[in-house]
């Protein structure tokens, strides 16, 4: 059965460019959200095994829907894909729950190893 | 000769080549400072500077008088950026760095040397990141202070700057605690907006 998986960016650039970094081989169902309330709903609906996460989105942000996540089951690995790279920024999101932080523009072999690590991608 | 505009598609990915500019441009701010800086989504539009002084009022909120730094930029894609901050709050700014800016005999000196910092950083970092992403080169003139305290309206003057239009790319720099916030603002000529909707063209037909 395919990994779903989220993809919540509020650009279509960035979608395409992560979609893009995914592994070919990889057997996912992709859904995705242009904002953090839209990625939040594809997560309670099951659709999120795996949730890459913008940081600056416009309403919700990805600082706020991982705060959600923890008073939910968080359920999910995120990976949060910013191009906000201040040190302080990949610490909050490790303490928020996330598993690992990419900068952008997100290269396949930044993303491999994580996705390995976690035996999400073997 | 018809006005140019960006499509949806062209707004989306200039501002996400913006939004990792802006990345960037905060990390070494942050440094400098050694604080936390705020990031939100950098806006796009383009405008007739006549009407840029009441959009960008509309987009920050800002009556208060500015200090306004201004740096050219050259390559195909060429332009004017500006570093826009309330006079008012500078002195909050430079309360968060010491020596040689704070308890200095020379005050009023350093502050503007802070603010040249600050606009240099911005403007080197996001206008480099942003070109470079468009595959653009550019070459940059000496910043130069605009003005120290002067009203919106009297920044985007048409006799003070020579560009009919103005792309803003509002971006928008913030202390955690509010207290600071710069706006880097990008003026370009139409033919330079042309030449980057070829290049946001030629980025998105890449994926």
């Amino acid at each position: 059965m395919s990994l779903p998986i989220v993809i919540a960016d509020d650009s279509l650039l960035a979608r395409k460019v992560l979609t893009k970094a995914l592994p070919p081989e990889w057997d996912v169902e992709i859904a995705y959200a242009s904002n953090g309330g839209e990625a939040l709903e594809l997560y309670r609906a099951g659709k999120a095994s795996v949730m890459f996460l913008d940081l600056t989105m416009p309403g919700m942000t990805g600082f706020q829907v991982l705060e959600a996540l923890q008073h939910e089951d968080l359920n999910t690995f995120v990976i949060v894909v910013s191009a906000d790279v201040q040190p302080m920024a990949q610490a909050r999101v490790r303490s928020l729950g996330a598993i690992a932080f990419i900068a952008k523009p997100v290269t396949p072999e930044a993303l491999l190893p994580i996705l390995k690590e976690y035996g999400l991608y073997v | 000769m018809s006005d140019p505009v960006l499509n949806e598609d062209q707004r989306d990915a200039l501002q996400e080549v913006a939004n990792l500019a802006m990345g960037q441009a905060a990390t070494r701010l942050a440094t400098l400072l050694d604080t936390f800086i705020e990031l939100s989504v950098p806006r796009v539009r383009v405008v007739a500077v006549r009407d840029a002084a009441n959009m960008l009022r509309d987009m920050t909120g800002i009556d208060e008088p500015v200090t306004a730094v201004r740096q050219g930029f050259r390559s195909d894609i060429k332009g004017e950026a500006l570093v826009i901050c309330r006079s008012g709050s500078i002195a909050q700014l430079c309360a968060l760095v010491n020596d040689p800016y704070v308890g200095s005999t020379y005050e009023a000196v350093s502050q503007e040397e802070l603010v040249y910092d600050v606009a240099n950083i911005l403007t080197g970092a996001c206008v480099s990141c942003i070109l470079d992403q468009l595959g653009r080169t550019p070459v940059f003139s000496a910043p130069g202070l605009l003005g120290a305290s002067m009203s919106l309206d009297s920044v985007f003057q048409a006799n003070v700057l020579a560009w009919e239009v103005a792309l803003l790319v509002e971006v928008n720099f913030a202390l955690e605690d509010q207290s600071f916030r710069a706006h880097l603002v990008m003026l370009m000529t139409e033919d330079s907006i042309r030449h980057m909707n070829e290049a946001l063209d030629a980025l998105l037909s890449s994926l």
